[in-house]
Parts: structure tokens; C-alpha cells; sequence
């Protein structure tokens, strides 16, 4: 699997940078600004792309801890690692563009609406998550455990959304759905190009950081036998 | 042993031990009525103003009140290492969890129940004919919190920090139930109609369920070895 990653991985990194680029001149040169929100507007084209990752990034932890605890493989491990960490920065980043976005739309840096108040929550279970990991010692019982947590935060995710949901909404609705565009051609197409832009980094991202952590996995391993000790 | 009876003993054990020393039930039953002390000073509890908060503060102390129940509940087995038994043990996993689950169940139920008379008695609240309602809420919101709570007690207690992460991973997950419980608290001391506040409270029970069923199907790699 490794080899494939690597063998892979730079098709990926480079699908990310032609989208990206594409996007980001069709959205900040090509593209009008807002009648109502003038150029501010300009940031959903890296706000909602950084959502979208983010739950991506979420949708990938979830399965590959699935495929984890049936498998007990190693690298499906790093993986859901990998995933982890990437997705905590795509929702941290995601809420500060949210807030920089909101206070001039909006008034204010934050409102206790249902779609921020459930970002933050995703935030707060993959730091859980990722303290989890690092308390606790052995590798192997980990990688079960942090396994079990996504997965249970995974199927808590929807319902915490509807509960929030119920409590108060303000966001506005969803751009892009499966009803289709709710958004002028010229600023949705390149908000597309943006989106499947910043998936095909994630993927770029999770290749390469899950070789990496399955590399320092190997390198303390072979540290442990020349030590005369056996981790894993 | 069958698997019922593992249940029975499990939770036989756990009532007795905490019979004989009361420890888990005096330290959530202060813990409880100092909280509520806390909330008095943050908040003015004056009759009019003061009515807004109150599901909030008996939702607060319930659930912090059950995280100190919900640690102790896997530290107790950490002496003589019974959690090793546990593990090794040919009973089934998921009839452990069942019977952990139950008695940290009764343990919360119990302190809310003596708990309830001090809110009503300090808050002033007029209850009587919407007893039944808040008893269903509060029996929703005790068993979501124990289920999931006693999956990651046993997995807490076997890493570092324990104390701190079991309601850092916890609390998150458990905010539906948060939400739910109070808005539906909130819906019967106002006196609403049930139709206002039902799907609360279906909220809660949906949760039950769901992490019922998957808390006892992830227990098994929780005490695996």
C-alpha cells in the first residue's frame, strides 16, 4: 500500500495545485463580486472548500477505523492518524475564515448558530481524538481505542447536528447541494474548481503523512531492536 | 455463566461495594449540591430572571455529577486488578458493559432522585402534576449518559490523564443529550404543551438507543487484549 501511495501520491499533488490555481483565479479575478457583500465575498471560495475537506476528512478517519478494527493493519493505523490531524486543521482553519467571513456580513466574529456551534464540536472530538492518541502508550491499544472513538463520534456526528440544528439556525443555506446550484454560475463554477481542488490536496496530504508516520513507526521499531527491546 | 447472570452479578457487585463505603454516591451527591451553590452566586436566582436558568443548572450538575460517578466507575477496578480479570475473563464482553452500564445507571437515577427535592425546594419550583414527564426526561437523559459514559470510563482508566480525558472526550458527544434534556426540562416547568417539547424528548431516547447498541458492540475492543 505504501508503494502505491508513493507511486500515486504527486498525480494527486498536482490534479491540487492545477484545480487550486484554476480556482483561485476564476474566483479572484473572473469572478464578480457580491451585490450585497461587495469583494468579501471572496473568501467563501477557501471557506467552503475547507468545510467540505473537513468533512471529508472526517468521512475518511471514520471508514479507515472501520477497516482498522477489522483488519488490525498498521498502516490503515497511520492512516486514520493522518486523517485525524489533517481534518483538526481543516476545521480549525475552516472556523477562522467562518469568522473573519461573519464579521463584516454579519456583525460579529461568532454567533451560537447550529452549523458553527457543530464545527466547533467536530474540532473539540478530533483534539479529543488526537490527546487520546498521545496519552495513550502502547501503539497497539492506540490505535483500537482511538479506532472506537471515531467511529462513535462519527455516528454521533448527524445527531448532534439535528440536535443543534433544532436549537438555532442562522448560517445561510448551502451553496452547493444535490438539488444543484443555489449560486450565479460565475462565482459557483470556480467555488467547484476550489472544492475538488482542496479534496484532491487532502488526499495528497493523507499519502504523504500517513508514509511519514509509518516510517517514524518503523524507525522506532528498529530503534527497539537494537535496543534489545520490542515495541509495537 | 449465562449471560444474563454475568449482568446480575456485575451489577450486584458494584451496588454492594458501593454499599459498603459509599464513596461514589457522597462524593456525586456533594459534588452536585456545590455546583448548584456555584451556579446561585453566577447567576441572580431571583424569582422572575432567575427561572430562564434553571434547566440549565440541573442539566449541568446532572451531567457533571455523572462524570465523577462515570470516573470512578473502571478506577474501581483498577485494585487488584480486577480489570485484568475482567479481561481474561470467558464471560462475554458486552455482558460486562450491560452490567457496569446498570449500575452506573442506578447510581446517577438514585442521586437525581435525592437531588430533585433540593432544586424544587431551592429553585421554588411547582412540579407536582409534571412529575411523571420530568422523571421520563430525566431516565433519557441518565441512560445516554451512562451508556457512552461507561464505554470510555473503560477506556480512560487504562491511559494517562484519565481523570481529564474521560470528560474531554465525554462531554462532546454527549451534547445532544445536553440540548435535549434541557430544552425539554425547559418545555415542562413552563408549562407548555407536550406536543411543544415531544421531539426533545424523542431526541433522547433515539440517542439511548443508538449508543446502547453501539457502546455494547465497541466494548469488545475496549477490553481486549
Amino acid at each position: 500500500m505504501i508503494k502505491q501511495m508513493r507511486r500515486y501520491e504527486g498525480w494527486f499533488g498536482v490534479a491540487a495545485g492545477l484545480c487550486i490555481v484554476s480556482g483561485l483565479y476564476f474566483g479572484l479575478v473572473g469572478s464578480p463580486a457580491d451585490y450585497y457583500q461587495g469583494e468579501v465575498v471572496r473568501i467563501m471560495y477557501v471557506h467552503v472548500p475547507l468545510a467540505y475537506t473537513a468533512m471529508l476528512a472526517y468521512g475518511a478517519l471514520f471508514s479507515c477505523s472501520l477497516w482498522y478494527l477489522w483488519k488490525r493493519d498498521l498502516i490503515v493505523d497511520n492512516m486514520c492518524q493522518a486523517a485525524a490531524g489533517i481534518g483538526a486543521f481543516f476545521t480549525a482553519v475552516a472556523l477562522i475564515t467562518g469568522s473573519i467571513w461573519a464579521k463584516p456580513t454579519w456583525n460579529t466574529w461568532w454567533a451560537w448558530d447550529a452549523r458553527l456551534v457543530s464545527f466547533a464540536i467536530l474540532l473539540l472530538i478530533l483534539i479529543g481524538y488526537l490527546m487520546l492518541r498521545t496519552f495513550t502508550e502502547e501503539k497497539e491499544r492506540a490505535a483500537r481505542y482511538a479506532a472506537v472513538l471515531a467511529i462513535v463520534g462519527g455516528i454521533d456526528l448527524p445527531i448532534i447536528k439535528f440536535s443543534v440544528e433544532w436549537w438555532r439556525t442562522l448560517h445561510q443555506p448551502l451553496s452547493i447541494s444535490t438539488r444543484g446550484l443555489s449560486i450565479a454560475k460565475p462565482m459557483g463554477i470556480p467555488l467547484v474548481f476550489m472544492i475538488v481542488g482542496f479534496s484532491f490536496l487532502f488526499f495528497y496530504m493523507l499519502a504523504v503523512r500517513t508514509q511519514m508516520l509509518y516510517l517514524t513507526h518503523l524507525l522506532e521499531a528498529k530503534k527497539g531492536r537494537l535496543l534489545g527491546e520490542v515495541h509495537l | 455463566m449465562s449471560f444474563f447472570n454475568v449482568i446480575r452479578w456485575i451489577t450486584w457487585k458494584d451496588l454492594i461495594s458501593e454499599f459498603r463505603n459509599r464513596e461514589n454516591f457522597s462524593s456525586m451527591l456533594f459534588f452536585a449540591l456545590i455546583v448548584v451553590l456555584i451556579f446561585s452566586f453566577s447567576f441572580s436566582m431571583d424569582q422572575t430572571s432567575g427561572r430562564e436558568q434553571i434547566p440549565g443548572i440541573i442539566w449541568v450538575a446532572f451531567t457533571f455529577t455523572g462524570m465523577i460517578g462515570l470516573g470512578k466507575s473502571f478506577a474501581a477496578e483498577l485494585h487488584n486488578d480486577c480489570l485484568d480479570s475482567l479481561q481474561f475473563s470467558p464471560a462475554q464482553k458486552g455482558a460486562v458493559f450491560i452490567g457496569k452500564f446498570l449500575a452506573n445507571l442506578l447510581f446517577l437515577l438514585f442521586v437525581e432522585l435525592l437531588l430533585f427535592p433540593m432544586f424544587v425546594l431551592l429553585f421554588n419550583l411547582e412540579v407536582l402534576e409534571k412529575l411523571p414527564t420530568i422523571l421520563v426526561i430525566f431516565l433519557g437523559g441518565s441512560v445516554g449518559l451512562s451508556a457512552v459514559g461507561t464505554l470510555f470510563s473503560a477506556m480512560t482508566v487504562q491511559i494517562r490523564a484519565r481523570e481529564v480525558m474521560l470528560p474531554i472526550l465525554l462531554l462532546p458527544l454527549a451534547v445532544p443529550l445536553i440540548i435535549g434534556g434541557v430544552e425539554a426540562t425547559a418545555g415542562v416547568l413552563r408549562g407548555d404543551p407536550f406536543l411543544l417539547y415531544a421531539h426533545w424528548i424523542r431526541l433522547l431516547f433515539a440517542f439511548d438507543v443508538i449508543f446502547l447498541v453501539v457502546s455494547f458492540w465497541a466494548f469488545e475492543w475496549i477490553l481486549d487484549t
